[in-house]
């Protein structure tokens, strides 16, 4: 069935109702049962005369919906029940991205800035109205599970296609960091690992979102039978041992789109978010800085910004944070296993793409021959999960009452029995953390309340601990305030003031610093 | 969590805690004692079976210790080994009478 689409343009209002009723009728004369669209881009204004007139043709069209109603007539719509009657949509506000700053770079399109505070990210689809409906979610998902993500609050037409609008404030990406501030290399590759690492620490929801393991053995069976001596199949067995997560794993997981706006790291794109396990990110990683360059060094400078010697240092270097190793036998290790996935995809990708042949100076030969010969190596493409610190479960955010004194009691003593802690080390840091919590909970939001994130870091050769409290409350350095004097009869001493000196005394070192908002108090132990 | 006992005879109150004596319980020892105090002449305090103590602990001993020296005399004993540190660096172990 055929939308007719019908313009409304102009005033409708008592004067020309009648008038404007009969011209659509004449247009509609013979139509039969379509569904009636009536555009409303030029319209104007309406009057409750011009409101019976659609009523009157709703009841001959049950159909009818209404199209590019602008923001004001939309409220009319709206505040008169309408938009609960029958399909109303807004018209999308048009906006041009040229000569706009391109600040990243996804596989569905590119993200603009469009001015000091906003940026739209755009769709190679010429009909993006279903992806951005699909991202809007994904995004929304992983923001409640804990990825720092924007969120789209409007979506415009930008040329032939749409683009999703999100406030974005001095957003810079990686790749343009890395390009133009070579100082800030270590930087990045630790907030990038640190999110990396955040985001498969996130467990998901089961069914919520795809299992990448699918994608990459559609891949694997596609190109398998290339592979001589049943090593496809050797191939496609160990992809399907992979055993299942419901862990998070981004799935384009680049420079482009880990940005830096303000002081926050946020990642931006998020239509290719799954589950599954890290190897499928490292292995996808491996191709966005390695493996698509391999052959043409010069194609990472025009998309990253950065050269390719920049990029496969970037890559080693996440690789070894991301293991928490610098042993080279064990990145070796894993990088095997990586490469086995990414050959695979190069050769699929060739194939399908290029279409060509698997002699031996092709790309596809070259990455069958090195595909063969770490299939030889290898028999698994699991890593131990445990090499991974689980990031998230390092930190606890909670609402700072004083009833959550035992959460967070119990939050940190989970981490100090599993490092061996005695009892009475336990019983002092127990104290100093109620301490800092208790003041937090009564003083930083006073009268409000609000957040605390404690974080536990434990630390080998000497083992200690470092507990850091941080909340976004009124800037206030507890250390500052003078210790009492302990020498006092009790009628002199006054009530309070001790939390803060047990907390000096019990801990090795208590620093407190005020940064990007936010209260930090840090304070170690050995164990 | 804290376990209260108390037992009252001839203007002598003994209060035996167990647990942890911290931000959460504190509120319930003040309430306890509060309801005691008055008249009373002897108010000892059992911390045998006390594991823990924080500030919000000291401060209600500090005030049950002011209120005693105005109306007779207080105690604590059995004592262990990390509430004791804890009176030691905060100086209570001066101001308590710690048998």
């Amino acid at each position: 069935m055929n939308d007719k689409i019908i313009k409304i343009s102009g005033r409708i209002d008592s004067e020309n109702a009648a008038s404007a009723e009969q011209r659509i009728l004449e247009q509609l004369a013979g139509a039969g049962d379509v569904v009636v669209s009536l555009d409303a881009s030029d319209l104007v204004y309406i009057s409750s005369a011009g409101l019976r007139v659609i009523l009157r043709l709703k009841k001959a069209y049950p159909k009818l919906k209404i199209t590019n109603v602008n923001a004001e007539i939309y409220d009319i719509f709206d505040m008169t029940g309408f938009t609960e009657m029958m399909t109303v949509e807004k018209a999308y506000r048009v906006v041009s991205v040229e000569g706009c700053d391109v600040i990243g770079e996804g596989f569905n399109g590119k993200v603009y800035r469009i001015d000091k505070d906003n940026v739209v990210k755009t769709y190679k689809n010429a009909d993006a109205l279903a992806e951005i409906q699909h991202e809007r979610e994904v995004a929304k998902l992983a923001l409640i599970l804990g990825v720092p993500t924007a969120i789209s609050y409007d979506v415009v037409r930008v040329g032939d296609s749409y683009g999703s609008v999100f406030e974005l404030l001095n957003a810079r990406s990686f790749a343009k960091i890395l390009a133009k501030e070579p100082d800030k290399f270590e930087w990045c590759v630790t907030e990038y690992v640190k999110m990396l690492k955040k985001i498969h620490s996130i467990t998901v929801p089961e069914g919520r979102l795809p299992k990448i393991k699918d994608k990459t053995l559609k891949k694997i069976s596609r190109m398998k039978d290339t592979l001589p001596d049943g090593l496809g199949d050797k191939l496609y067995g160990m992809v399907q041992a992979i055993p299942d997560t419901d862990h998070m794993v981004h799935g384009d997981f680049h420079t482009k789109n880990i940005v830096l706006a303000g002081d926050e790291v946020l990642v931006i794109d998020m239509d290719t978010l799954s589950t599954g396990h890290p190897i499928f990110d490292l292995y996808l990683m491996y191709n966005a800085y390695v493996g698509f360059y391999e052959f043409d060094h010069d194609a990472v400078l025009s998309f990253q910004g950065f050269d390719y010697d920049t990029s496969v240092r970037f890559w080693k270097a996440c690789l070894s944070a991301y293991l928490g190793t610098k042993d080279e036998k064990k990145i070796s290790e894993t990088e095997d296993k990586i490469h086995c996935l990414s050959y695979a995809y190069m050769i699929d990708r060739d194939r399908r793409y290029n279409g060509v042949s698997a002699n031996e100076d092709s790309h596809v030969g070259i990455f069958t021959a090195k595909l063969i010969d770490v299939l030889g190596r290898i028999d698994s493409l699991d890593f131990e999960l445990s090499e991974i610190p689980k990031e998230a479960e390092k930190e606890l955010e909670t609402d700072a009452i004083t009833d959550n004194l035992d959460v967070v009691t119990d939050f940190v003593n989970a981490h100090l029995d599993a490092a061996g802690c005695s009892l009475k080390t336990r019983s002092q840091i127990d104290l100093a953390v109620e301490e800092i919590f208790i003041n937090i909970a009564n003083y930083a939001y006073a009268p409000n309340t609000g957040k605390a994130v404690v974080r536990v870091d434990l630390k080998k050769d000497p083992d200690a601990v470092a507990i850091t409290f941080s909340d976004r409350g009124i800037p206030y350095d507890p250390l500052k305030k003078p210790d009492p004097d302990v020498a006092l009869a009790a009628e002199e001493r006054e009530i309070g003031g001790l939390g803060i000196f047990l907390t000096k005394k019990v801990m090795d070192e208590v620093a407190y610093e005020y940064k990007n908002g936010q209260n930090i108090l840090t304070m170690t132990k050995k164990l | 969590m804290l376990n209260i006992q108390k037992t009252i005879e001839n203007e002598t109150a003994n209060v035996a805690l167990e647990g942890r004596l911290d931000t959460v319980t504190a509120p319930d020892l003040e309430k306890t004692l509060k309801e005691i105090l008055p008249g009373l002449k002897s108010l000892v305090f059992d911390f045998e079976k006390l594991d823990y103590i924080s500030s919000a602990g000291l401060r209600v001993l500090l005030s049950a210790q002011k209120a005693m020296n105005a109306q007779g005399g207080m105690q604590v004993k059995n004592v262990n080994e990390t509430v004791m540190e804890i009176f030691e660096v905060t100086g209570f172990s001066d101001i308590l009478t710690i048998i």
